[in-house]
């Protein structure tokens, strides 16, 4: 009995060995590991450049001489609710809201508050103030939220009535759009982690600085002579994602944006000096003089009566104290 | 020692056999070779009967349970993933807490997502690209959706960053994988179905030949004997019709049950999937128009493609429309609850696009992700909710007309096979008879 046993273990074994081999075989022939190829890269958000196509840098286009200086008030505001028949603002009147372009990406200056979904900051408060002068009533109006690149092309479709978008008044937009007097005065500085040695674009030579499609500030990246490399995206919180990720070294453009990225994630800094002036203008239709005489009436009002203080210290207290509002230059 | 010499002229000895030729010619030899000939054809249509059969089974086991499961699984994984990116979406639009039942319907949306991932890729026989592509993007978009819903949460627009790009990621990389996936897993099954369902080509005239041939011994051997039959060829002979017809009713058994399961089935399922699925991209599309404000222009031309896709531009086309003709009564009532869940949602969404062009926003969004009674979400729900149950009717009838397929080869291997041999042991009995008479 015992050894049966054992010869029946035996055979056991045998067939085991047999049938691994078997296996073994026939896995050769079969089992080979699929090909991984590579790992795929970090996520990108949508419609990045990675480089940046740089628009033509028709450097400092200085055809319009001082771009500060835009059409002078027309005497005295009318009353709210009384504008003068057959302009732009009668026409808005009589739609009942006035309909503006803005961010709803900039913290500070034009964003949507996630809790409430309404769009506010310094931009959007300056535009509520025009609905108020035109209606006596802030809330009549309407936005449309529009991607940097969106500026021009909403105003010269007529889509909206004005853009309050932390907009450079310059030469080459002028001959686009026409607009009002400075409300901000910003200029271009660099934003890193907090753990960067970086101070200055000049520092950043060969390494990614990311800022939105269509704005000055990508022209200024490429413009440097370290030569760092401009990734464009659609908004601002982009390139902060982007940074987040570790996907940029440093994202440059005014300071104001920055102040609002970096109040947005506490762990970045805003380095450098100021090496842009960048005026902020209300634009419009270049059609719509009257319009922007009349926005200029306004803005000098809440210059004057102390409006733009109240609304700068709403937002802004970030960047320092309020600083008298910039002053209003008129070509005629 | 005497070695007895033969000599080469000796005339041969009596009875030998006689030159080839002639016992070819001989009536014993002729039946020694139809002999032969009935044993090779029975032989080779008991074979091929059962390598037939078998292999047939094995086509149907992958139907039932491979490719079948396999394509629900991918189908899963597809409109787990469409929910999950419309839910989002939508989650967005509510404010800085999502509701608790989008939260619930969105983590389910991930596990089932995953779950399905899992199966489909442990299976093998699914393209290896696109499952990498899922299982490595999968839990980065989840990352981002988190981080998303953190930055939501501190009331920081930087959220809406990251969703914005966990959206792209979804729609540009993880729906286009989980679409293919879900193409090359249909098409697995409908190959699988046909080659269970092929007709016996090798087998069915094998059979007819070895009918015939039993035909023309029974003839000569009556014309030779004078007897009208012999036992065993008769034997034979019965023994190869009921295998013939065995053969032939089984395989029209199933044929017949997996068209059904096929048209009842899979077809359904994968008509309303489609429904379903464009439906979710089209709620995604009217979320993110919402969460684009005045920005969407892209979304809301996506939106109307889809519901083009779906009812046609009249509500009277598309993809419901193609279905219904031809349908039977119950897919067209089907199709027409679904039409009109889809004709009340272009109303609400027409609603809803009239107050956001309007100014009126907060209302829109109400109006969009609202539980009111006209509200876009009630209407999308509805219609989610209808092609889920279609989808589970068509699921039970394809798991049904597939067993009843299976059910229908009970058997068939080892009784086709006996039949063969019966058939080859018939005609060896008979002709061996006839044989030995001439000895």
């Amino acid at each position: 009995m015992r050894r049966r046993g054992s010869r029946v273990r035996v055979r056991g074994a045998a067939a085991t060995v047999a049938a691994v081999a078997l296996l073994l075989v026939a896995g050769c022939g079969t089992a080979t590991l699929p090909d991984a190829g590579n790992p795929p890269g970090p996520p990108r958000p949508v419609g990045v450049q990675d480089p940046a196509r740089i628009p033509d840098a028709g450097e400092q286009d200085t055809s319009c001489g001082d771009p500060r200086k835009s059409y002078r008030p027309d005497g005295a505001l009318p009353a709210p609710g009384h504008m003068p028949g057959n302009t732009t603002m009668s026409k808005i009147a009589r739609r009942g809201r006035l309909v503006v372009g803005v961010d709803q990406n900039t913290y500070l200056f034009g964003f949507r508050d996630p809790a409430t979904n309404r769009i506010q900051g310094f931009d959007v408060d300056i535009l509520r103030e025009v609905a108020r002068a035109i209606f006596g009533d802030p809330d009549r109006i309407q936005y449309t939220t529009i991607t940097s690149a969106q500026r021009i092309p909403v105003l010269r479709s007529h889509q909206v009535d004005l853009v309050a978008d932390v907009m450079t008044i310059n030469c080459e937009r002028w001959r686009q759009v026409a607009f009002s007097t400075d409300y901000f005065d910003a200029g271009q500085r660099v934003l890193v982690p907090a753990d960067s040695t970086a101070t200055t674009l000049a520092d950043l030579g060969g390494k990614k600085v990311c800022a939105v499609k269509g704005s000055t500030s990508i022209r200024a990246i490429a413009a440097e002579r370290a030569k760092p490399v401009p990734v464009a995206v659609d908004d601002w919180t982009d390139c902060l994602v982007l940074l987040q990720q570790r996907q940029v070294a440093a994202i440059s453009t005014d300071n104001a944006i920055l102040a609002g990225l970096a109040k947005q994630d506490p762990n970045t800094k805003v380095v450098g000096p100021r090496f842009t002036d960048e005026p902020y203008g209300i634009a419009a239709n270049s059609a719509d003089v009257d319009l922007v005489r009349f926005v200029n009436g306004v803005l000098a009002r809440i210059r004057a009566n102390g409006t733009w203080t109240k609304i700068y210290d709403r937002w802004l207290t970030v960047l320092g104290a309020a600083p008298s509002p910039p002053a209003a230059a008129y070509r005629d | 020692m005497t070695v007895p010499v033969t000599s080469p002229t000796a005339p041969p000895p009596t009875g030998a056999r006689p030159p080839l030729g002639a016992l070819a010619r001989s009536t014993p030899g002729r039946l020694t070779g139809l002999l032969a000939l009935l044993v090779v054809a029975g032989l080779a249509f008991g074979a091929a009967t059962v390598v037939g059969v078998r292999q047939r089974g094995g086509h149907l086991d992958a139907v039932r349970t491979r490719s079948g499961p396999l394509t629900v699984q991918a189908q899963q994984l597809y409109r787990a993933l469409s929910d999950a990116d419309a839910t989002a979406a939508s989650a967005f639009l509510s404010g800085g807490v999502e509701s608790a039942a989008a939260a619930r319907r969105y983590q389910q949306d991930i596990g089932a997502a995953g779950q399905a991932l899992a199966t489909a890729s442990g299976s093998g026989g699914v393209p290896v690209r696109v499952v990498q592509q899922l299982t490595t993007q999968l839990p980065v978009y989840t990352g981002l959706v988190e981080k998303a819903r953190v930055y939501n949460r501190l009331g920081i627009p930087l959220g809406a960053a990251y969703l914005r790009e966990a959206s792209g990621l979804m729609r540009q990389t993880l729906l286009p994988a989980a679409r293919s996936l879900y193409r090359s897993q249909t098409a697995g099954l409908a190959a699988d179905r046909s080659a269970a369902a092929g007709f016996p080509w090798l087998a069915v005239p094998v059979g007819v030949l070895l009918l015939a041939a039993l035909l023309v011994a029974q003839r000569y051997l009556r014309r030779r004997t004078n007897r009208m039959f012999n036992r065993g060829l008769v034997v034979a002979s019965a023994a190869g019709v009921v295998a013939l017809l065995w053969l032939t009713v089984s395989w029209v058994a199933l044929a017949s049950h997996l068209g059904a399961a096929r048209d009842a089935g899979s077809a359904q399922i994968d008509l309303f999937a489609r429904i379903r699925i464009t439906a979710l991209q089209a709620r995604a599309d009217e979320s993110l128009t919402l969460v684009a404000r005045g920005n969407g222009a892209a979304f809301e031309a996506d939106f109307g493609r889809r519901m083009t896709d779906l009812v046609g531009t009249d509500g009277h086309g598309g993809l419901i429309a193609s279905a219904r003709a031809g349908a039977d009564d119950e897919l067209r009532s089907r199709l027409d609850t679904v039409r009109a869940d889809v004709v009340a949602w272009q109303r609400a969404h027409r609603a809803v696009r009239a107050l956001d062009d309007g100014g009126k926003y907060p209302d829109a969004v109400t109006l969009a992700i609202g539980s009111g009674k006209d509200s876009a979400a009630t209407a999308f729900g509805r219609l989610d909710r209808h092609a889920g149950t279609a989808i589970d009717a068509a699921d039970d009838r394809f798991t049904g007309q597939a067993g009843a397929a299976a059910a229908s080869q009970a058997g068939a291997a080892i009784g086709l096979g006996l039949l063969a041999l019966v058939c080859v042991g018939g005609a060896a009995v008979g002709l061996q008879r006839r044989i030995a008479e001439y000895r």
